[in-house]
């Protein structure tokens, strides 16, 4: 009885909240690691994205004013975030899977913080995004995509994470505010229609009506702008990546918090 | 103390469905209580607002000593639980599948390690401990999900229908360790739609119907309010009348059934015996005796003009497992 009292008494440290994280984040690589395959959708698009998109468009950087020498440079910062948000937004979709099929109520019945659980969710969505870009990446390189250097490609992945882990916090909140898989598509539109509405085609400058309005004031800009200096500059700046760090956090204070919001919720 | 105390519980959800209807009950320490009811009766969603998943609406409800709302985290770290339809990540294994509900629970390292491995063995999974979870049959998936909610030691366990659609055998073998949990000190608050296991597990139980408690007590009090246990005479040579006038001297006559004699037992099953005795002191032949006691569906019967539908679906395997 007295182990019993000890169990139930436990105070919950920073050391277990981290074992919590670390397992849900194993817990969510066994889908990669276990399922033969389900990791090549989200690995693929971005990549075909990138492709095609060069293909077409690569002529722009011909127009006056355009700020890249070749598309394939300017284009990828935007097939990055887009396999981030997509891995990202799949977090939301196996919430949504986990609400269905009654797993999620095993977290929310034990008495892990919710933010440790949101954590574990957010953590593994920030990780599984590294495999999409580093395909794209090493596929880029090939294709002639410039180097962006040490620095540009640590900010690069930096960004992804983040991105994939907003992305997370955005599908969460879709998941658990419609508790069905069939919200799937808002978590994956939601994103797509976030990060291709900034300067993902062309530059700021040579934008024009209502896109180029949106793309001044989304945040993402500040991403994409932070993430594509390296790549088609050579070099990183402290005044183009500030921005686009205030835009990350700002997002994932926001994202994060409406998140957590609708997780405190489930039991209304 | 009391490990649970409810009173007045209500639930209501979108468009006034009131699902829990005023529910009061009260679960001592060491007991186990059995939530007998058939389907859509309240009896997952008054489970869902004890383990802290659904808010009530009205009511308060008491789990260990704390609020389920304004102490829902202290709630959370005293209880267990097993959810209908134990939801199991099928490609998790076993093991990984404790470990992480270990960690949930704040028990981390070595500790975390040897209660899994302990629990493990304890419902017979250790063999199985890697293999994947969905690779198991039911009855060992509802072993892991009850081993999983043992792992931090609960003092209240909650189990929402923990043998449904199991095989006889796999459903005894959850009464099994049911029942060594109660007697190690454990609070089991468990619902059922099948009669045999609110029978043989619970030392009281419940019946909801409609989102109220219409009866409460242990099996055999609620038994005796329905009445008395009855005997079902076959004779060998027809002299009905006959035995029905021995018999009437033990209780009263009921209607005639299948050619059979009816006598309700004043005195209860004692009486038996001394039946069988004057019939054989008058004569008679008796050619089948059967004692049919009251049963929890004559109790739900008795209060809701209704039956248990799930038990009667079911009740040929329990009995086989019985």
């Amino acid at each position: 009885m007295t182990g019993r009292v000890e169990v139930a008494e436990r105070r919950f440290s920073l050391r277990g909240d981290m074992a919590t994280v670390g397992l849900l984040v194993r817990r969510a690589t066994n889908e990669i690691l276990r399922v033969p395959g389900a990791a090549i959708p989200g690995v693929l698009a971005p990549t075909i994205f990138f492709l095609g998109l060069t293909a077409v468009f690569g002529g722009l950087t011909q127009l006056p004013g355009f700020t890249a020498d070749e598309y394939q440079s300017f284009i990828i910062p935007i097939s990055l975030l887009q396999g981030a948000g997509f891995t990202g937004a799949a977090t939301g979709v196996n919430l949504a899977r986990d609400i269905e099929q009654g797993w999620f109520d095993r977290l929310l019945v034990s008495p892990a913080p919710r933010p440790v659980l949101l954590a574990g969710m957010v953590a593994s969505a920030s990780l599984r995004s590294l495999i999409p870009a580093t395909f794209l990446l090493v596929v880029g390189f090939a294709v002639g995509v410039s180097w962006p250097g040490i620095g540009g490609l640590l900010l690069a992945y930096f960004f992804v994470m983040g991105t994939g882990a907003l992305a997370a916090c955005w599908g969460s909140v879709i998941a658990l505010k419609f508790k069905t898989q069939g919200a799937a598509p808002l978590m994956q539109a939601g994103m797509f229609v976030l990060i291709l509405t900034t300067t993902a085609y062309a530059p700021l400058e040579l934008l024009q009506g209502w896109l180029a309005d949106i793309a001044r004031i989304n945040p993402v800009t500040q991403i994409v702008e932070a993430i594509r200096q390296g790549f088609t500059t050579g070099t990183i700046t402290w005044g183009e990546t500030w921005p686009g760090l205030v835009a990350m956090l700002a997002l994932l204070i926001v994202l994060g918090g409406l998140a957590l919001r609708g997780m405190n919720k489930t039991a209304e | 103390m009391r490990a649970i105390e409810v009173s007045g519980l209500e639930r209501e959800f979108e468009g006034a469905i009131r699902a829990v209807d005023g529910v009061d009950l009260e679960v001592a320490e060491g007991e186990i209580y059995a939530f007998l009811g058939p389907n859509g009766a309240g009896k997952t969603t008054t489970v869902r607002m004890l383990t802290t998943l659904l808010r009530p609406t009205g009511g308060r409800a008491l789990v260990a000593g704390h609020d389920v709302v304004d102490e829902a985290a202290e709630v959370r770290r005293a209880i267990g639980v097993a959810l209908q339809e134990a939801a199991l990540d099928p490609l998790m294994t076993g093991r990984e599948l404790i470990a992480l509900q270990a960690t949930l629970h704040g028990l981390v390292g070595a500790e975390a390690t040897r209660r899994g491995d302990a629990l493990l063995a304890r419902v017979g999974l250790a063999q199985a401990a890697d293999r994947r979870v969905g690779t198991y049959s039911g009855g060992m998936r509802r072993r892991l999900d009850l081993a999983s909610a043992l792992v931090h030691e609960p003092r209240v366990l909650f189990l929402d229908e923990p043998t449904t659609g199991l095989d006889p055998v796999s459903r005894k073998a959850i009464w099994e360790e049911v029942a060594a949990l109660n007697r190690e000190g454990t609070t089991v608050f468990l619902t059922t739609q099948y009669l045999e296991e609110a029978d043989n597990l619970a030392d009281r139980v419940g019946i909801i119907a409609k989102g109220k408690i219409v009866a409460e007590g242990t099996p055999a009090s609620l038994k005796a309010e329905v009445g008395k246990p009855h005997l079902e005479i076959g004779l060998a040579d027809g002299s009905a009348a006959q035995a029905e006038r021995v018999c009437t001297a033990f209780g009263r006559r009921l209607p005639e059934k299948e050619g059979k004699v009816l006598v309700e037992l004043e005195g209860g099953a004692a009486e038996v015996a001394k039946v069988v005795r004057a019939l054989d002191d008058a004569g008679i032949a008796v050619e089948s005796l059967d004692l049919v006691e009251p049963t929890l569906d004559d109790v739900f019967v008795a209060k809701t003009g209704e039956h248990l539908e799930g038990d009667i679906e079911q009740a040929p395997a329990a009995a086989e497992a019985g």
